[in-house]
């Protein structure tokens, strides 16, 4: 059942890392609304199974494109790069960047003022983030996959890297 | 021929008898049911006008009874009046030992799985209680809308785990009702202000449902856009309610009196009493004499006030917390809704009111909105109406793991994924010849399996034995849309797919509710075999007409007219197994015919998904 379409056709989308969200959000909602498995309710117990594993598909498709990391992830499995989880980055210099970073967010608490240290932190990781971004992107579009992995292999660490300054902006707030 | 009848697409080829369907909330303190009827939601009442049904069960050595006749026995037989019992729902003996205090009943463990209660007719599961609650409302509608019930919406708190859904899903099958869907409470009380309606511009809007009951306080914070409803985030506190006010109220008068704090049972009776006809007088008037013994006294609103912000403030916290998770202000919320009985006091909706800044939907009874919202959710899933505007996505409350190497979890499935959905996850073996592996799946947000809910164990056997590390075992976890979840497992070199067998940690399994129906039954005198065979009929012409209906609507485009003669002949075969009085011969002719007719489903599902896209790409064009 159409499982050779890729999530980017199921959007109407064109396979590339910047993608219109609008359209992206807009279509999403066309699509549960033809196949939620509420409009099936009163349908075959077959019909019924097919139209939830639909809606589980475009629940899944939807959040792969959303997300900046797992979209650059699919776009490399569509171009035939695996990249495995255990892998990591070989650029020392992005790693000894990570590890301060990371030094930093552990001392937060530690500063006289965690909030105002913890904004400044979140700033510049966001900064990084944003700009790994345009990175992946451009060499993409161009083609060059052995660098669009190693943009992705650092997008997972800033990604992550930003989800822990999120949960500890949470925490400084109780 | 009359299958090649042309039909709109949405309308109902033949006009159909309309569809009995209810809407049922099943609480903690109180439930009841609503329906659809002329056009608007209004709950049923039962034959003495009441329309609350307590949600309280008696159990004597012979006879049930449910409701307010069972409730005003707590006091005198409290061993046998089970209250409450939504909060045992899905849970284990360790959970219901933690709630000792306030229920004191005599619990029976069975082998660490769903507890049961030692009662005068017995032992009884919280599943069959709350099936006694459900049979009474399904009774009360049937007779409302003359005849047995097509189908219902039954709501749950949207926090309600995997076991706590099932259980309630058990529960209602148990009660002989067709589940159209597990509804979230707050949704169910959003879709009763009909706020799915009013954003025809698509403005992204933000909702607070704002829950207190009796012994219970909910926030969700919701995201409504073109009719679409979304779960952000939810939190309360399950210990915090209008119970506590009126301990609130009672210990004032208490002081007050000079009556000291260590009263005895009857006069701490006595005082609640009098402090909840204060709390609901002073929703009226602005002061209210009171008395106790020689004592007089009088407490106007600001005073009540005073005693009962302390508890509002919890609620706002909550609030807080909730509105946080979903990153969010309290100034973006465009609308706030009250439900529960407890929204009747008026402080509560002063600081509502002041909190969110903005003006409180409340004119629908607090005690009756939940019920009325899942009454229009199920006039739409039975087909009685066509609301292709509406559509309820629901979230995943808690994340789903499975339990890896030293005890940790690994999540699949996030917290506040859109359900239904689907997650994958390749095991191997890990020694030579291994043909079966145990998986256990858990439910929650902390590392260590022992900090998770335990929602289930699988065992995978059948593998074929291969050396270690060989064998590639996909494990699919699926979630539909009531928040259930099913596991599948295949091993992927042989293609051999793996017996499952489910043992739910906290749950019930197939054969228990059969045996358990049997039971109830026997209980009821009812004729199992009559049940069974009419039971196979409703479903011989749930498929006959659903698949009329389907092949009316693009059989001659997708079928061969080779297949169409056949799936006919089945359908034939169908329609006289259901005149005769076979109920094992009609569950036969279902299968046959499902079986025929699955290419024609798969087909249909392809031919939507084909004008999905191709209405897009037209669109995409045209930019």
């Amino acid at each position: 059942m159409a499982q050779h379409q890729t999530y980017f056709d199921m959007f109407g989308l064109k396979p590339a890392f910047e993608i219109d969200r609008a359209a992206l959000t807009k279509r999403y909602r066309e699509l549960q609304r033809e196949f939620h498995p509420d409009k099936y309710a009163a349908k075959s117990a077959r019909e019924q199974l097919l139209a939830m594993q639909y809606a589980a598909r475009i629940n899944e498709a939807h959040t792969t494109l959303r997300d900046p990391v797992r979209r650059a992830g699919y776009l490399l499995e569509l171009a035939g790069v695996e990249v495995s989880p255990e892998q990591t980055t070989a650029d020392a210099e992005f790693l000894m960047q990570q590890m301060m970073l990371r030094e930093r967010l552990e001392e937060v608490r530690d500063q006289v003022d965690p909030a105002a240290a913890l904004d400044e932190l979140g700033d510049e990781v966001r900064g990084l983030f944003a700009t790994e971004q345009r990175q992946f992107a451009r060499v993409f579009a161009e083609g060059e996959l052995n660098a669009g992995k190693d943009s992705l292999l650092k997008l997972q660490f800033l990604g992550k890297l930003q989800r822990q300054v999120e949960e500890l902006e949470e925490d400084l707030l109780d | 021929m009359a299958l090649l009848q042309i039909s709109e697409p949405g309308q109902t080829p033949e006009p159909h008898q309309r569809k009995r369907a209810v809407g049922i909330d099943l609480g903690t303190t109180n439930s009841l049911v609503a329906t659809v009827r002329s056009g608007s939601a209004e709950a049923i009442a039962a034959a003495d006008g009441s329309v609350i049904l307590p949600s309280a069960v008696h159990y004597a050595a012979v006879g049930v009874t449910v409701g307010a006749a069972a409730r005003i026995r707590a006091g005198g037989d409290p061993y046998n009046t089970l209250l409450s019992i939504k909060r045992l729902m899905g849970r284990g003996l360790a959970d219901v030992q933690s709630f000792g205090e306030q229920l004191p009943y005599k619990f029976v463990d069975t082998d660490g799985g769903m507890p049961a209660i030692d009662t005068a007719a017995g032992a009884v599961n919280p599943v069959q209680v709350s099936a006694e609650i459900l049979k009474v409302l399904a009774r009360r509608g049937a007779e409302a809308l003359g005849g047995e019930l097509d189908g219902a919406v039954i709501t749950v708190p949207a926090y309600f785990d995997d076991a706590q859904r099932q259980a309630t899903k058990d529960a209602a099958k148990l009660a002989g009702l067709k589940v159209l869907r597990l509804l979230n409470e707050p949704t169910a009380a959003a879709v009763a202000y009909g706020l799915d309606r009013e954003d025809a511009d698509g403005v992204e809007r933000t909702v607070a449902v704002y829950d207190l009951g009796g012994g219970t306080f909910d926030i969700s914070i919701l995201r409504l856009s073109r009719g679409v409803f979304e779960v952000l985030s939810t939190g309360g506190d399950s210990a915090l309610g209008g119970d506590d006010f009126d301990r609130a109220i009672a210990t004032w008068i208490a002081a007050e009196a000079g009556l000291g704090t260590d009263l005895d049972v009857a006069t701490q009776r006595a005082l609640l009493d009098r402090a909840c006809t204060a709390k609901e007088a002073l929703a009226q008037v602005e002061h209210v004499a009171l008395e106790y013994g020689d004592w007089r006294g009088q407490l106007d609103r600001a005073g009540m006030a005073a005693l009962l912000d302390p508890l509002i403030d919890k609620t706002l916290r909550a609030c807080k917390r909730a509105l946080r998770d979903a990153d969010l202000g309290a100034d973006e919320v465009n609308e706030v809704v009250l439900v529960g009985g407890s929204t009747r006091t008026l402080r509560v909706r002063e600081r509502a009111e002041a909190f969110f800044g903005r003006a409180p939907h409340a004119d629908i009874d607090p005690d009756q909105v939940v019920a009325i919202g899942a009454a229009l959710q199920a006039d739409v899933l039975v087909g009685n109406k066509s609301r292709d505007d509406l559509l309820l996505l629901d979230v995943i409350p808690l994340s789903l793991g499975i339990e890896t190497m030293g005890g940790l979890t690994e999540k699949l499935i996030a917290r506040n994924t859109t359900i239904p959905v689907a997650k994958a996850q390749e095991f191997t073996t890990f020694k030579d010849g291994q043909t079966a592996m145990s998986i256990h799946v858990v439910q929650g947000e902390r590392e260590l399996v022992t900090d998770c809910r335990s929602l289930a164990r699988f065992e995978l056997r059948g593998i074929p034995p291969m050396v270690a590390g060989a064998a590639h075992i996909r494990v699919t976890l699926q979630v539909d849309a009531d928040g259930l979840l099913s596991v599948s497992a295949m091993e992927k070199s042989s293609g051999v797919s793996a017996d499952i067998t489910v043992k739910p940690s906290y749950g019930l399994e197939d054969v228990d509710i059969t045996r358990m129906l049997q039971d109830s039954y026997a209980h009821a005198e009812e004729d199992v075999a009559a049940r069974a065979l009419r039971e196979a009929q409703v479903e011989a012409e749930r498929v006959l007409e659903s698949l009329l209906v389907a092949l009316r609507e693009n059989g001659a485009e997708l079928l061969e007219g080779r297949e169409l003669d056949q799936l006919e002949r089945a359908m034939e075969a169908l329609r006289l197994a259901h005149n005769g009085g076979d109920a094992d011969e009609i569950r036969r002719r279902i299968e046959a015919l499902n079986e025929l007719s699955e290419p024609f489903a798969a087909r249909r599902m392809d031919a939507s998904i084909k004008r999905a896209m191709q209405g897009h790409s037209l669109d995409e064009f045209d930019q």
